[in-house]
């Protein structure tokens, strides 16, 4: 047996297509245009590359984009005065601060100052709170983009067992209270836990999410489960070259799972398509067309 | 099994609430003047003004004031956040409780929104909710704190032990679920979704259960040794016409598998009114911490 592969890049594009439906008709039939800001602070090349690619994704889908970017030195008085500016900014949506911020900011107070509604990463603390009780929140964009493509395989995900393994506050965590929104029986399971291969095994549904390479066996999966590899690790092969790799061993679960996210190609592509999704869902809140926030479905 | 002789298993709740009392107490009588706890309770029935009552007695043994409110049924949605509001800016109010239920006309989540985080000695608030998740363990949700306490008391340690909470309420199964996963351990959540409840609780060290139904956890269910942490309060009628209160789970028939179980009545429920004044007490260590307070 071998494993669908589940093309996150190929449903990435199917929800853009959606994002940028919506995008029109809302200018078309009330005259508003999503806006996303994004506050890029100093020079991490990484973080260079995902701004640059939400900004140019943004634009595509016919939504504003605004970026904003600091030097590292910038104060935290400069940078929670523009998030002021920016919940204020009723052509702002979304607003997305680009972490890791350098270290003399508080990620926490930064993140807190953001207006709940625009809060289109979903980290912002009273959404925390409002997904963890099962209420209408922001929801961070990677759990968010595993539970759709879920969705998309399954149909209902209800009473599945699922196992997510990592405890992360970015996707772990609410990557269960996303599975528990949908009925399925969650385990979460981590660093401490006593044996992690017995506790795999009985998911119909694993998530792997703790950033280490390849570290779940084929042997660790239920034959026909469906594995999502949240993980994106960079591994040395042979002649100085890299690859990039996920968090199960993709050839070896492959063999034994019912379907399986590839990577790169599966989870990744998923995030972004999923933020600009969050900036249509808080633009349609924010302007109180609430009726048309099930565009995705 | 009706010896009236004490049960060594049974897990009882108050020495543990006690622990918690004395501890409070010790911090109360050190700060001084704290503040008030208020009670909010609308249009009261019998078995709500039963926990006011109970809350003021503790509020008296850690030598805290509790101000209990019964406002009018008629009282508009708007009119309770603006007095909440009011109490949010009051250096005079430590802490609020918003008794349920409510009437039908009040929105009860708006009012735990409205309440300050740093007031919400409940631990309702999503704010307090979201700092459980991000595993910032200050004011949590009573219930779900007792029966992590109740845990603890059994002196095993957390990390690596394999949790099953059987029930996914707001305000008890999920946050309870969070807290010991911060602690370390390994935790399923079970609902009425679950295809075999059993299956999961059989393999567990530790089962909370908290669905609201009477005896629903037997003996089969439950690996040898194991803890179990009984939350549900159900009222049964027996054939004779007397009523009385039990749990979620059959207590007599799973004391004799499990290592520990907390009775019905007098296990989790003593601990929970317990944690309310230590919730008190952190609230005005944070309060402190920022500014608010001398």
């Amino acid at each position: 047996m071998s494993a669908q592969i589940i093309d996150g890049k190929a449903f990435a594009a199917t929800v853009r297509q959606k994002v940028a439906a919506k995008v029109s008709d809302l200018k078309d039939a009330h005259g508003v245009t999503p806006g996303l800001a994004v506050v890029l602070v100093g020079t991490d090349p990484a973080s260079q590359v995902y701004v640059r690619s939400k900004g140019k994704q943004t634009i595509e889908v016919g939504m504003n984009s605004f970026e904003h970017k600091f030097d590292a030195d910038t104060s935290e008085d400069v940078l929670l005065a523009l998030i002021d500016s920016l919940n204020a900014d009723p052509a702002v949506h979304g607003i997305l601060v680009q972490l890791p911020l350098p270290a003399h900011l508080d990620e926490t107070l930064v993140i807190n100052r953001i207006a709940p509604e625009k809060d289109v990463d979903g980290f912002h603390i009273a959404n925390v709170g409002l997904l963890g009780t099962g209420q209408k929140s922001m929801v961070p964009c990677t759990p968010l983009g595993c539970l759709l493509m879920l969705r998309d395989y399954h149909g209902s995900l209800s009473g599945k067992n699922a196992v997510v393994i990592g405890r992360s506050n970015i996707v772990g965590k609410p990557m269960a209270q996303l599975l528990l929104n949908d009925s399925c029986t969650v385990t979460i399971a981590h660093s401490r836990t006593a044996d992690l291969p017995d506790v795999v095994r009985r998911a119909d549904i694993v998530v792997a999410a703790v950033g280490r390479p390849e570290m779940v066996p084929g042997d660790w999966i239920k034959p026909g489960a469906t594995v999502i590899d949240v993980g994106i690790n960079r591994i040395d092969i042979e002649d100085d070259k890299t690859k990039l790799v996920g968090d199960v061993d993709y050839d070896s679960c492959a063999a034994v799972a019912g379907a399986i996210t590839p990577v790169p190609g599966g989870v990744g592509p998923m995030t972004i398509a999923c933020l600009l999704a969050n900036t249509v869902t808080a633009c349609c809140r924010i302007n109180n067309l609430t009726d048309g926030e099930d565009f995705l479905s | 099994m009706t010896k009236k002789t004490v049960n060594h298993r049974h897990l009882l709740g108050a020495p543990v609430r006690d622990h918690i009392i004395n501890e409070v107490r010790t911090y109360v009588d050190a700060a001084g003047k704290m503040g008030k706890i208020v009670s909010i309770a609308v249009d009261g029935t019998a078995e709500v003004e039963v926990y006011i009552r109970n809350q003021a007695r503790m509020a008296a043994r850690v030598g805290l004031d509790f101000d209990q409110q019964m406002w009018s049924r008629d009282i508009t949605q708007d009119a309770c956040k603006s007095r909440i509001q009011d109490m949010n800016d009051d250096p005079s109010v430590l802490g609020i409780i918003i008794q349920r239920p409510l009437p039908p006309h009040i929105n009860i989540r708006s009012l735990q929104s409205a309440v300050h985080p740093l007031k919400d000695l409940e631990g309702m608030n999503p704010a307090s909710i979201g700092n459980i998740i991000y595993s910032d363990i200050a004011l949590v949700p009573c219930t779900a704190a007792a029966s992590v306490e109740m845990i603890k008391a059994t002196g095993l340690a957390l990390p690596g032990l394999e949790v099953v909470m059987i029930g996914h309420s707001e305000i008890v199964g999920r946050p309870a679920a969070m807290m010991l996963m911060a602690e370390g351990a390994t935790v399923t959540i079970c609902h009425h979704m679950t295809r075999s409840v059993a299956m999961h609780s059989r393999r567990a060290d530790v089962v909370l259960v908290a669905v609201g139904s009477p005896h629903l956890i037997g003996a089969d269910m439950i690996k040898p040794g194991a803890v179990v942490i009984d939350i549900g309060i159900n009222r049964i009628v027996t054939d004779e016409g007397t009523s009385h209160i039990v749990g979620d789970v059959d207590t007599a028939a799973v004391a004799e598998v499990a290592g520990w179980i907390t009775p019905v009545p007098g296990g989790v429920g003593p601990v929970t009114v317990a944690v309310l004044m230590r919730n008190a007490k952190t609230a005005h260590m944070r309060q402190t911490q920022i500014g608010w307070r001398a």
